[in-house]
């Protein structure tokens, strides 16, 4: 994918999604670099740049790893501890690897009120895992959210870069086989 | 396509009017819709006239605290010695507001509208988006038309050939509710820890890399463009005096038809609940309503007959917030809702004040105890005290949020709280 | 801004006090002498985050509680720290604190000095209300030779911003958020600063530990002297923490003029090891051929007998040497006709603190040069060669690194020191002297200031300062050549200081008593006293 994005806009792509390249290089690619020069153009300090580029890293592999940040910090000329304070304040950055399929279910306040804890029970049941982990086979990790911004359509589930909402537990199993099987498409 | 939660009152006319229309999304779409005119009049307008139409207009921020926006903008400098910013807060977090990503989602170009208009006001020479992060559908659709804009010479280098330059970047977030508090906000764009700062300085002295800023919220900013086009006579047709406008009212909860419903200020809070949402479902009773979001001060039923202006709520002994009233209906508990509101709290102090960090975390920590029927009498007295703590000691107001509801809970449903107690009472003897 | 001298007035708990405009109202009632509690605030470190809300204090006219240390006063305000409100706020801001803190005060190194322990007892809490339980988070180390304990961390951020705002090094960093927040590095990565152990003196609570001092003592079991570092020629102002007649700690005193509230950690281990290994610890002379042990009088009767016979020589001294030392030993040699003499200069790599560059690790890593040359002693780069029949006296230098035969063909080697070396024992007569840290005397900085420090250990065995033994031989050669003015031999350190400033133009005017904390520093020859005395 050479799409050339509008400076604009580099800085905010989705960074939460299934398909991810691991082992790509963050701006060893010509994209790569292409995408960090659309962002500084857009600051007047290169620190400021430095969540597009966490997401940068996390869309493309999938997970922020200690080198992934030693290389944002390298080229924003930060320290690679800094960057390490500033990623782990932030909820939505994966410090570990995640499931190719991060499921987030609201519990907050509205969503609670709708019976979302019983949405999370049952995303927990039929993926058989505990909230917070992820599945043997990589496919989903599932995480109880705070609001997701979407209290008019309780329960709201977020998987991966798209919204699913009025989620009762009766349309979980339905949801689940939506989403692609163990070998990634 | 009508928009699903559309009320078929007449004061749709302003934010939500093409919300379900996905063609408004494009710009072609937008410019049949009358977009941009007002951008196209403001370029012509100096920009404290600008500031002036907005001020006279009375539109208060609708972030949460309701400041009268034109009066925000006065507040910059009028002869600039470097940069200007405006910061649009799309961070929209505050459980039981959904507002924001309605209008960005359907109607991305009215906010770039607003906020080019805006620009213009305050001089600012760039305008930082800041979206929250987890909104991608959101953002797909406001990166699409920021870049259309921009193709079409609606930002950048000469705005409507008008020779006056602004550009402007979508920025988002990671998963901070304190990055939408605005210092929180600016410490984040700056690459930082959402850590909100100790005003003064304020923004529009020493914001957004060290610069003059001016940080107003989505909604806020989207009410623009109506008013520049439409003068604030038109404006202030709806609402009161001192809440003029429309207001796009955020309603969730034990709701028979929750959604979004731009109304003009000033209705009667159960008018809202009851004949545009249609009261909660199957007929139950409202228990309790938190009229402005997670962050304001509980209602009765009894109290529903209160009217919904800033002035309005705060007289009712809440606040109009973020415009969400959050219901809950009489199969709901008090305790437990109260608890999962703590732990949003918690989980998202930024952790700098003592009071917040440790307060927030030990509020929840009471609470989870008594909802599982563990409480003790005294945990009420201890609960009480953390909420003074917790008042106006901090450095920005997420401390005070959690109180609003909380006391206010404590107040109104004390025998919630004791009814769970002399459960755990009668288990002990 | 307004004129030096159109000071601000303002009331502090009733007592009126006028500062210079800008003051913080917590500097300003520290003036005034109200103590307001403080944990994010470091008078030494540039940011005010005033996040953790314990020196909230009530101001008339405002209508909430204000963090003093970001208030700066303006005129006509009116404080009060202790308003029933502002107390409230600082009870619970340690009910808050101690919400998660292990309470482990009878295990802690900092118990004594704890910020946290201390205002807890003063706002009586003795226990904390909360039964939940608490967040345990493990300890940590951050750097070789520091531990970091965080369930007692109280995340004031001093420790971070001293390393990002004054060492200019941000890598000690706040990770995670809320209740959950920690310090930490990066990781798998430690901190390497040479000025990093301030992190552990700026922290107000026990949750940052050397390992070397982890569960060494306890506050109350150590004596604590004022001392100078004689690491290097900064000479920062220190404390050492003494137990049982060892040094256990060495933390730095503030200084403004010199190393304001730092210290280097070259200078704290240099310190720490500085009274460990064997001690020369009685007056050996050579009656014989053998070196064998003598008493004070008997050993400086000798001695001076044998300088009596000696003509012309050498001098060897050490710029570790107090200016009190190096000067007396210029008067012992101008008696025996002895011109010139030497010293050496240890040297290291040199490091600076970013925050605060008056302060470095440098390059001479001696206390003592400027004051070895004001005393006419001259640099050299290698040892001294021994000079063949002549005489030969060594002052401090340990001879650490000489070959063993050195000094022996001199016609007669004194040797005053501390330590006996194998060049050392090469020596006629060994008069041992007590180390910096076991006497009182002072040092000239790099840039000449003179400064004092004070006796933290007991000497060992019969050592004495090189002053006073050097002063009285002295004594012992003028008797033995009917000098017609006998000079008074000092007893202690004024006097010596004196005599010393009344033959050194340098130090004009100078006395013991009025050298002051800053230090002071040296003159022209001829010109008036500094103005930096104190
Ligand atoms: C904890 C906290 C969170 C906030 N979150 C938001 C938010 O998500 N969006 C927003 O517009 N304002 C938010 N605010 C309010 C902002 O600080 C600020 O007042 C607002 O963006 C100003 O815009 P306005 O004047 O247009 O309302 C928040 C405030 C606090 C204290
Ligand atoms: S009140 Fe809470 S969120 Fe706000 S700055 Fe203080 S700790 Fe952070
Ligand atoms: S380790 Fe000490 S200095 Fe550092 S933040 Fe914690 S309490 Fe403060
Ligand atoms: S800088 Fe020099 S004097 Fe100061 S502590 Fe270090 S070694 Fe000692
Ligand atoms: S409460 Fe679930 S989306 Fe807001
Ligand atoms: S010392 Fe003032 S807020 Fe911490």
């Amino acid at each position: 994918m050479s799409r050339r994005l509008h400076p604009a806009v580099a800085g905010a792509q989705p960074f939460q999604l299934a398909e991810r390249d691991p082992d790509a290089p963050l701006f060893g690619s010509e994209e790569g670099r292409e995408r960090l020069e659309a962002i500084l153009s857009r600051y007047p300090t290169r620190r400021a740049a430095l969540l597009p580029l966490l997401g940068y890293a996390q869309e493309l592999h999938g997970w922020i790893s200690t080198g992934d940040m030693e290389e944002i910090a390298e080229v924003l000329e930060l320290t690679p501890a800094y960057v390490w304070s500033v990623a782990s304040f932030y909820t939505m950055y994966n410090k570990h690897p995640a499931g190719r399929h991060m499921i987030q279910v609201c519990t907050n306040i509205s969503c609670h009120l709708n019976g979302a804890p019983r949405v999370l029970e049952e995303f927990l049941e039929q993926t058989g895992t505990v909230e917070g982990e992820t599945t043997e086979d990589g496919r989903f990790t599932v995480l109880e959210a705070e609001c997701l911004g979407a209290c008019g359509f309780a329960t709201a589930v977020q998987i991966n870069d798209a919204y699913h909402e009025n989620v009762t537990p009766e349309k979980v199993a339905e949801i689940l086989a939506s989403l692609d099987g163990p070998e990634s498409s | 396509m009508a928009y699903p939660y559309r009320d078929d009152r007449e004061t749709t006319t302003i934010l939500s009017r093409h919300m379900g229309e996905p063609e408004a999304r494009s710009l072609s779409g937008w410019l049949e819709r009358g977009g941009y005119e007002a951008l196209r009049k403001a370029v012509q307008m100096e920009p404290d006239e600008i500031t002036e139409v907005v001020k006279e207009s009375g539109l208060r921020g609708r972030g949460g605290a309701g400041f009268p926006t034109g009066m925000k903008w006065s507040f910059m400098p009028s002869e600039p010695s470097g940069p200007h910013y405006l910061c649009a807060n799309a961070d929209e977090s505050e459980p039981g507001a959904f507002k924001d990503r309605e209008i960005m989602r359907w109607t991305p170009h009215l906010l770039i509208e607003g906020c080019l208009i805006a620009a213009r006001a305050i001089r600012a020479e760039h305008v930082y988006i800041y979206v929250r992060g987890e909104f991608f559908p959101v953002i797909r659709v406001l990166n699409q038309a920021v870049v259309e804009a921009y193709e079409a010479g609606y930002i950048g280098e000469s705005v409507c050939d008008s020779g006056w330059g602004c550009d402007l970047t979508v920025h988002i977030g990671a998963g901070a509710y304190i990055a939408g508090e605005e210092t929180g906000l600016m410490s984040s764009l700056m690459g930082g820890r959402a850590e909100p700062w100790m005003k003064p300085p304020f923004p529009a002295q020493r914001g957004v890399f060290g610069a003059p800023t001016t940080v107003n919220n989505v909604e806020t900013l989207a009410s623009v463009p109506g008013i520049v086009m439409n003068g604030s006579a038109w404006y202030r047709q709806w609402g009161s005096e001192k809440s003029p406008g429309t207001k796009m009212w955020c309603c969730s909860g034990n709701l028979t038809k929750p959604g979004n419903y731009e109304l003009e200020l000033g209705l009667p809070l159960g008018e809202i609940i009851h004949d545009v949402c249609g009261g909660p479902p199957e007929g139950r009773k409202v228990k309790a309503v938190l009229p402005g979001g997670s962050s304001t001060a509980f209602l009765t039923a009894d109290e529903l007959d209160c009217v919904t202006t800033y002035e309005g709520l705060q007289e009712a002994g809440s606040a109009l917030g973020t415009a969400s009233p959050i219901v809950l209906d009489e199969t709901a508990e008090i305790v437990p809702a109260m608890r999962r509101i703590a732990q949003f709290y918690a989980h998202e102090s930024c952790g700098q004040c003592v009071q917040c960090r440790e307060g927030t975390a030990w509020i929840t920590k009471i609470l989870r105890r008594i909802e599982e029927g563990d409480g003790e009498p005294r945990d009420l007295d201890t609960l009480y005290d953390l909420c003074d703590q917790l008042t106006g000691r901090t450095i920005c107001v997420l401390a005070d949020s959690v109180v609003f509801p909380l006391r206010s809970s404590l107040d109104k449903f004390r025998h919630e709280y004791e009814a769970l107690m002399r459960r755990s009472a009668s288990v002990a003897t | 801004m307004t004129e030096g001298n159109d000071l601000i007035n303002l009331i502090i708990d009733g007592i009126e006090i006028a500062v210079e405009p800008g003051t913080h109202v917590i500097d300003a009632a520290e003036r005034a002498g109200v103590l307001i509690p403080r944990y994010c605030y470091h008078p030494g470190i540039p940011s005010r985050p005033a996040q953790c809300r314990v020196c909230l204090v009530e101001i008339e006219g405002q209508p909430k509680l204000q963090p003093s240390c970001k208030m700066t006063v303006t005129e006509g305000m009116v404080v009060h720290t202790a308003s029933e409100e502002a107390e409230d706020a600082r009870r619970a801001v340690i009910e808050l604190l101690l919400v998660n803190h292990p309470l482990d005060c009878p295990i802690c190194d900092a118990a004594g000095q704890c910020m946290l322990q201390d205002y807890a007892l003063e706002t009586e809490q003795l226990r904390s209300r909360l039964h939940e339980e608490k967040l345990v988070q493990g300890r940590d180390r951050i750097a070789d030779d520091i531990l970091y304990f965080a369930d007692r961390c109280i995340i004031c951020t001093r420790c971070v911003r001293f390393m990002s705002e004054v060492a200019g090094d941000e890598t000690l960093i706040v990770a995670q958020r809320g209740d959950r927040n920690v310090i930490d590095t990066f990781p798998g990565r430690d901190l390497d600063h040479p000025f990093q152990g301030n992190i552990v003196d700026v922290c107000p609570v026990g949750a940052l530990v050397h390992e070397d001092f982890l569960f060494k003592a306890r506050f109350w079991d150590m004596d604590q002297t004022a001392s100078i570092c004689p690491g290097c020629s900064t000479g920062c102002n220190v404390t050492i923490d003494v137990k049982e007649n060892q040094i256990v700690r060495v933390k730095p005193r503030h200084n403004p003029e010199v190393n304001s509230y730092w210290m280097c950690d070259h200078g704290r281990k240099h310190l720490v090891m500085s009274n460990r290994g064997e001690r020369a610890d009685v007056p050996l002379i050579r009656p014989d051929g053998r070196l064998v042990a003598a008493d004070w009088s008997e050993a400086l009767a000798w001695v001076a007998d044998r300088l009596l016979e000696v003509t012309g020589g050498d001098a060897v001294v050490s710029p570790d040497s107090a200016n009190e030392s190096l000067f007396f030993l210029r008067e012992l040699l101008d008696r025996l006709g002895i011109g010139g003499g030497s010293f050496r200069v240890p040297t290291g790599e040199e490091a600076t603190l970013a925050g605060f560059p008056k302060l470095a690790l440098r390059a001479e890593r001696a206390p003592n040069t400027t004051g070895a040359e004001l005393f006419g002693f001259a640099r050299v780069d290698d040892p001294a060669p021994s000079p063949a029949g002549a005489g030969l006296i060594v002052l401090e230098d340990p001879l650490a690194d000489h070959e063993p035969e050195w000094g022996g063909e001199a016609a007669f080697f004194l040797y005053v020191g501390g330590r006996l070396s194998s060049a050392a024992r090469n020596a006629h007569a060994v008069l041992p002297v007590t180390g910096f840290a076991e006497m009182e005397g002072s040092f000239t900085n790099f840039e000449g200031r003179v400064q004092r420090f004070h006796q933290a250990l007991r000497p060992p065995g019969l050592a004495r300062p090189a002053w006073m033994v050097l002063s009285r031989l002295i004594a012992e050669l003028d008797l033995r050549r009917g000098a017609e003015t006998r000079t008074e031999t000092p007893l202690e350190v004024g006097q010596a200081f004196a005599a010393m400033a009344v033959a050194t133009p340098e130090l004009g005017g100078f006395e013991w008593d009025s050298i002051g904390p800053k230090g002071a520093r040296l003159v022209a020859a001829g010109d008036a006293v500094s103005a930096d005395v104190a």
